[in-house]
């Protein structure tokens, strides 16, 4: 099988290139960043050839320990006699960032005798203005083959197909004669060329600077970027929200179809409360993903994120964050999970990490029924100052707020005091140019993650839910939750909860949210025979409050969903991602204590001023 | 190299023509910002400078990049008339 290798700088177009010959779906945004996945996959017009797509740097001289692994890998591939060729994208449009990358390229393809060719990409950028590259004059300068294309568009595609089917075997000599050429003297060449081929004038960057004098003006830019984040959140309610409630709903009308068909009671009881309900708390979490990655892949694509990231930086600089980590922050507040994903776009390791460490304390929508079911049992209906603020109403604000804010100080704290400057980079962002988003990229990537997300978290959360079910089933059939395993457990751990004031109903609610947050709800329903809490609250919230559960621990609980991670999905997805089961160990631990310890001191402080 | 003025201290509108680095720019930093385009001898013009300390936009050939103080700061440049 012969392979041929895709490499190109940062946001060259690569990965809709890559699409488009092979089919598949790689992620495509308008946001430059590295990745070091390597996709690989068949050529659709040459079956016999694979396609490697390899992480876009802007240089092969590497400055960071990631650009390093990206690079070396390069390298090694360009060793190996089954690749056969080399297609060095570049971006038409901005030669100069991408012409000493092309050099390095050539030069190293000359080092091993491989076959290479430029595709300047984007053309349709340069017809639209009026604008030509000499794409002759370039070819003989590089003494390489340049081809125009569009990945957009297609134009120029089947030119490619043909020069990949060309017998391989006519490996040219060494031309340009780049083999001993160091980068130094590489990255004067790049620039003369640059220079003397790049498009004349500079009326795409006029267009894009027009926008930006509105996007990053102080005011019209902090109202625009205010508004388009609040219709990103309107968006994940008023389109996720019903599908969320569908997808509720239709497995519950499924058990009610399947249930009573089965003859065994304990079958019965699996089906209904284990296997439906195992299904249901990952599944109602899929809308949200899509959604939010699909809002996320528009803004992306349509060059607006890289703007936001630079309205976002400085305040995030001081918590030893980027600017882009403002994006996976943001979706943060949603769903940790399509947070996690979004951090791959940060090129400093060292930020990205600090960044996995953000997100979890980012109020994600699964507290919102937990943060719920307390402020009515604990906070009174009152209104303050007048009618003009309702006290349940702060107190929500006050709780997400919270939230945020531990999560900047966490991440602020660690970054003052571990030093790591080897995987750091700092804040070297290209502003890409505004573009009218392609949607199908765009939906195949939310449907991609969304995938993702039910095959890894999916099994996870599957066999969580069931566990837990099995441990509050038996030994007594689910007569009584108090004598079940999970009920046994529930006593076990107790003195782990009392120092809260937490007997061991809420010691069991929160192991089941283990699985996902607003399982407490549900469970802590169930314990106190309350049917169906998790949709209406009422009965349940007058339980608590009839019950003597002080007004501490109530708080401490609210002070402990706010920063531990209770979550499973996030930890498989968060180790998957950074690749780190220790940095997902040392999380859940080091939160689960933080919260623990702030939920003890709450207790304690509101017992001694309440009395 | 000491810098009397700075890309940082660029306004949207600027042009200029970069001198060089100061020594606290780490080396492979340099190298990244040559490899940006960013040469001694290039000019550079600045194309947005927002409020509150946010990183500002410049023009080097024909890219857009931006660049925060912790980079911009130790890039020493010489004022050069609007050359339109
Ligand atoms: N107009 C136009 N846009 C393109 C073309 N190729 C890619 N893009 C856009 O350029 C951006 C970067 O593309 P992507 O494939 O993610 O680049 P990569 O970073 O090199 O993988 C996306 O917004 C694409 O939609 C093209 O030929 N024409
Ligand atoms: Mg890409």
């Amino acid at each position: 099988m012969s392979k041929i290798i895709l490499i190109g700088s940062p946001n060259s177009g690569k990965s809709l290139l890559f699409n488009r010959l092979t089919g598949l779906s790689q992620k495509v945004a308008n946001f430059p960043g590295i990745t070091v996945d390597v996709g690989s996959g068949k050529l659709q017009a040459l079956p016999d050839k694979t396609l490697i797509d390899f992480p876009g740097t802007y240089s092969l001289q590497a400055i960071s320990a990631e650009e390093e692994v990206a690079v070396d890998y390069f390298e090694r591939a360009l060793e190996d006699p089954d690749v056969e060729q080399v297609l060095c994208v570049i971006d038409a449009t901005r030669l100069e960032k991408s012409l000493l990358f092309t050099l390095q390229v050539i030069r190293d393809c000359e080092r091993n005798s491989k076959k290479i060719t430029v595709l300047a990409n984007m053309m349709d950028v340069l017809e639209n203005h009026d604008l030509t590259l000499d794409v002759e004059g370039m070819s003989a300068a590089l003494h390489t083959r340049v081809i125009p294309i569009s990945a957009r568009s297609g134009k120029g595609i089947d030119e490619v197909i043909s020069e990949l089917s060309a017998t391989a075997c006519q490996v040219r000599e060494p031309r340009a004669h780049l083999v001993d050429t160091p980068d130094a003297i590489l990255r004067g060449e790049a620039h003369k060329l640059a220079h003397r081929f790049g498009p004349e004038g500079d009326v795409l960057i006029r267009t894009q600077n027009r926008l930006d004098n509105f996007f990053l003006h102080s005011l019209t830019g902090g109202v625009s970027f205010f508004l388009i984040m609040y219709l990103l959140f309107q968006s994940i309610f008023t389109w996720a929200a019903p599908v969320m409630d569908a997808v509720e709903g239709s497995l519950a009308w499924m058990a009610d179809a399947l249930v009573p068909l089965l003859g065994n009671q304990v079958v019965k009881d699996f089906t209904s409360d284990a296997l439906f309900s195992g299904i249901g708390a990952f599944l109602v979490f899929v809308p949200q993903i899509f959604v939010l990655t699909f809002v996320i892949g528009l803004l992306e694509d349509s060059g607006y994120m890289a703007r936001a990231a630079l309205i976002c930086h400085k305040p995030l600089r001081l918590f030893g964050l980027t600017g882009k980590s403002f994006i996976p922050m943001l979706s943060g507040v949603a769903c940790a999970i399509p947070a996690i994903y979004a951090a791959r776009a940060i090129d400093s390791p060292r930020k990205r990490v600090l960044t996995y460490i953000a997100i979890p304390l980012m109020p994600c929508s699964a507290r919102l029924p937990v943060y719920t079911l307390l402020i009515a049992a604990f906070i009174p209906a009152q209104t303050a100052l007048g009618g003009l603020v309702g006290l349940q109403g702060l107190a929500m604000f006050g709780i997400y707020f919270f939230g945020m804010m531990t999560g900047l100080l966490v991440t602020g704290l660690i970054s003052r005091t571990s030093e790591d400057h080897h995987n750091d980079l700092p804040f070297v962002l290209e502003l890409p140019p505004y573009r009218l988003p392609g949607l199908k990229p765009i939906v195949r990537n939310a449907w991609n993650r969304s995938k993702h997300f039910v095959t890894k978290a999916g099994k996870i959360i599957f066999t969580v839910t069931v566990v837990i079910w099995l441990l509050g089933y038996f030994p007594n059939y689910g007569a009584d939750l108090g004598q079940s395993w999970l009920g046994h457990l529930g006593h076990f751990i107790e003195p782990v909860f009392s120092p809260l004031g937490l007997d061991w109903r809420y010691g069991v609610a929160i192991f089941t949210s283990f699985a996902a947050r607003e399982v407490f709800v549900g469970t802590l329903g169930t314990i106190f025979g309350i049917e169906g809490a998790d949709e209406n609250m009422v009965p349940l919230v007058e339980h608590i409050q009839g019950s003597d559960l002080a007004l501490g621990s109530g708080l401490a609980l609210l002070v402990f969903f706010a920063i531990s991670l209770q979550c499973v999905s996030t930890l498989a997805i968060l180790a998957k991602e950074s690749a780190s089961r220790s940095l997902t160990l040392k999380m859940f631990v080091g939160y689960f204590l933080l919260a623990y310890t702030a939920a003890v001191v709450v207790y304690q402080v509101t017992g001694l001023l309440v009395g | 190299m000491a810098i009397n003025l700075s890309l940082w201290s660029l306004k949207a509108g600027d042009h200029c023509e970069i001198l060089g680095y100061d020594d606290a720019l780490a080396e492979k930093y340099k190298i990244r910002l040559m490899e940006f385009g960013f040469h001694p001898g290039e000019s550079v013009i600045c194309l947005q400078s927002p409020s509150f300390g946010a990183p500002k936009v410049y023009q080097v050939s024909n890219t857009v990049f931006s660049l925060d103080d912790e980079v911009a700061a130790h890039v020493a440049v010489r004022l050069s008339g609007a050359s339109e």
